[in-house]
């Protein structure tokens, strides 16, 4: 946790374009790693980092695209900036589509590097920022007793008590008593703040 | 005799001994004693020589004795001998008659072939008779049979006839429903008056018989034809060759016909030209079907071309890109470190920045005015695409000697594409076949085949006879400027491939067991009809 400066990852098989860049960023204070190809960016163990991917849409074995199906496949969330000497509209509009954050054909100015990568920093602390809340509801989630668990669930639907005690045949007093240990469990001040916190973790509430 | 004469010559020497001792007994007491013992000696010689005599008379006799038997042999043997003679006399004699008996045996025969050959004389002349008898009932047999034959050959004349008169009604017939307009000249008048049209003639002129028979048959192109092919004709006709050509006429109503055209000269009984006759056949249809396959060869070829240099263009670009874009990021990457410390070299490399971006901008505006035509996707049905444009290829094969085949499954469903586009790639994948099998002497063949698969692809492949792929080559063939042919680009396959990706289809090949090398096209079946 010492070097908090976001790291950019370089994917290109051409190497002087791997150096240039890396150069260019370095000069703007980011840390850069670069990869000749795909298969070398999967294989790294990424860093727990705000990051980016400035990718090369052909690579020599596995293409950019290829690798942005890989990433996903691996729930590896890192925004993807392509860039390419050959890019076609079709190519183009499958990266968007997939979530790429620009599509910069070569030869490309600093600042607009500069601008895409701004962005996708942006966008990844944010998205940092998200599955670490997720990740903590989730952790949150794991304590609650099955019944509290199922009491959650009927409020994340948006049952009042009643509608609940009489789905579950027990009294309103014990769905209450329930209510409020998961409240206290979840750290939720209010029932709209803990259906909240439902939705992110994205627990089924129509299950059961 | 011999024997005898022996014997006188021995007698003669005995006596000459005993005359000489006589004569030497002379004297006295000794001669006495001399006498005496010459008495003695002498009887001695007396009583030997009686001895001896005796001997001789004895030895004479049997010698007489030997000769008489001799004798007797000697008389035997000539006996014999006359005997033998006598036999011989007598064979000779027996032979004489035998001789004699032969020959009157010959003379018997000669006789009798002499009597033969007269009886067969006799017989021939017999046979002759007979003969004769024969032939003239055979004569007579004959002149019955032609008297037959007379009347069936009047018979047949009249049924001949008939026939003729058939046929020509079946060849009058017959050129009246010809689909080619035929028409006759009469050769020995000055003007080429025609004497007979048929049916397709006057549909195809646009004239009617009686406004075409005794007129110029020139006449009938129309006043706007072409006088030189029409002065050809007439050079031709008059030299009594046949003519062979295509020529602009004109109907009646003024509309252009392009007609094919044959004439040819008729010789008469005495090898004199009587009769022109012609056949010509309406081709403006056919010829305006071939010029828009033709059109659509060279749009395609068009398009090819532009979509090899747009192709050519592009990859230029990247190539050039690449250097671009490292030259402009250490550019700046030089100007953010140093450039506050000397304006200089911050002025420097801003003019490095401005002038990779102006090279940039060529290349951008270089790919954007060969920027390829966006695909116009539809819905088609590939089993009628390749149809189409085996047409505009089949002169093509036919001039190669190369045959194509095809096994085209049938009602397969549609793909959705652009027509062009998949026309192309098509096209590329046959024209390499055809090189492929340039050197091949004797089968040259293509097969083209499609087929619906499972997995909602519809396979399009293009299997040929030729020389194959060098393994180690397979995985270039795709890539830019690869080729092995020493005019080609190499972008015939990379482009076809990233035409067939665009369609969301894959581009491959691969060598055949037996010979040559297939290439293979899969292309998704459209949604709505799979």
């Amino acid at each position: 946790m010492r070097n908090h400066k976001p790291v950019i990852y370089v994917v290109d098989d051409e190497a002087s374009i791997c150096r240039a860049v890396a150069l260019l960023l370095k000069s703007h204070g980011y840390k850069v790693e670069i990869f000749s190809s795909a298969e070398s960016f999967l294989a790294f163990k990424h860093l727990k980092l705000p990051s980016c991917v400035v990718l090369d849409i052909r690579l020599t074995n596995m293409s950019g695209l290829a690798l942005q199906d890989a990433m996903a496949v691996r729930k590896l969330d890192i925004p993807i900036i392509f860039i390419t000497g050959h890019g076609d509209i079709p190519m183009s509009v499958k990266a968007m589509k997939a979530g790429a954050i620009d599509f910069l054909p070569k030869p490309f100015t600093a600042k607009k590097l500069l601008n895409a990568i701004t962005f996708a920093l942006t966008k990844n602390v944010i998205q940092i920022k998200e599955l670490a809340e997720i990740s903590k509801i989730n952790r949150l989630i794991k304590t609650l007793t099955p019944r509290e668990l199922e009491v959650f669930r009927f409020v994340a639907r948006g049952l009042m008590n009643k509608e609940i005690a009489q789905k579950r045949g027990t009294s309103l007093q014990t769905i209450k008593v329930h209510r409020g240990r998961v409240m206290r469990k979840m750290q939720a001040k209010t029932v709209t703040e803990l259906i909240l916190l439902a939705k992110k973790a994205d627990i089924n509430p129509s299950k059961n | 005799m011999k024997i005898q004469r022996k014997k006188n010559i021995k007698q003669k020497r005995s006596k000459k001994p005993l005359k000489r001792e006589k004569s030497n007994n002379g004297g006295s007491f000794r001669l006495e004693k001399l006498v005496a013992d010459l008495g003695k000696t002498g009887k001695d010689l007396r009583e030997k020589i009686q001895q001896q005599a005796v001997q001789l008379r004895n030895i004479n006799l049997q010698l007489k004795d030997g000769a008489d038997k001799q004798l007797k042999s000697d008389e035997k043997i000539h006996k014999q001998n006359g005997e033998l003679k006598n036999g011989a006399d007598k064979q000779l004699k027996s032979n004489e008659r035998i001789q004699k008996q032969n020959g009157e045996l010959k003379n018997g025969v000669d006789k009798q072939l002499r009597s033969d050959e007269h009886i067969q004389r006799q017989n021939g002349e017999l046979k002759n008779g007979a003969d004769k008898q024969l032939k003239s009932n055979e004569q007579i047999r004959k002149q019955a049979a032609e008297l037959k034959n007379k009347k069936g050959q009047l018979k047949n004349e009249v049924s001949k006839q008939l026939k003729a008169e058939e046929q020509i009604h079946i060849r009058t017939k017959a050129m009246e429903a010809t689909v080619d307009g035929i028409f006759i000249i009469d050769a020995q008048e000055p003007d080429f008056p025609v004497i007979y049209v048929n049916q397709a003639f006057q549909k195809m002129t646009g004239y009617s018989k009686t406004e075409i028979v005794g007129k110029n048959y020139f006449s009938f192109y129309g006043d706007a034809s072409d006088q030189r092919v029409i002065s050809e004709i007439k050079n031709n006709l008059l030299q009594d060759k046949v003519f062979h050509g295509e020529m602009l006429s004109f109907q009646k109503n003024g509309k252009k016909c392009l007609i094919l055209l044959r004439i040819a000269p008729v010789h008469g009984t005495h090898g004199i030209v009587t009769h022109y006759v012609g056949l010509q056949t309406d081709v403006t249809l056919m010829r305006e079907k071939e010029r828009e396959i033709e059109d659509q060869r060279e749009e395609l070829l068009h398009v090819t071309r532009v979509g090899k240099l747009a192709e050519f263009v592009s990859s230029l670009a990247h190539e050039i890109s690449q250097p671009l874009t490292a030259i402009l990021s250490y550019a700046q990457a030089a100007k953010r470190m140093l450039g506050s410390k000397d304006p200089e070299i911050s002025r420097i490399l801003s003019y490095i920045v401005s002038d990779d971006q102006r090279a940039a901008d060529v290349i951008h505006r270089m790919r954007s005015l060969l920027k390829k035509n966006r695909p116009e996707m539809k819905p088609l049905n590939i089993n009628n695409l390749i149809n189409d444009t085996i047409v505009l290829i089949t002169t093509d094969a036919n001039v190669r000697r190369t045959i194509l085949k095809l096994e085209l499954e049938k009602d397969l469903p549609l793909v959705c594409g652009d027509r062009i586009q998949l026309q192309q790639v098509f096209l590329n994948l046959i024209s390499n076949s055809f090189d492929a099998m340039e050197r091949n002497v004797e089968l040259r063949e293509i097969l083209i085949s499609t087929a619906h698969k499972e997995t909602g692809m519809i396979i399009v492949s293009v299997k040929d006879s030729g020389s194959g792929i060098a393994s180690q080559n397979i995985p270039k063939i795709f890539t830019h400027f690869f080729t092995n042919k020493p005019d080609g680009l190499g972008m015939g396959l990379s482009i076809s491939r990233s035409i067939i990706e665009s369609h969301g289809g894959q581009l491959n090949a691969k060598n055949n067991p037996d010979r040559g090398a297939t290439f293979y096209f899969t292309i998704p079946v459209e949604p709505k009809t799979s």
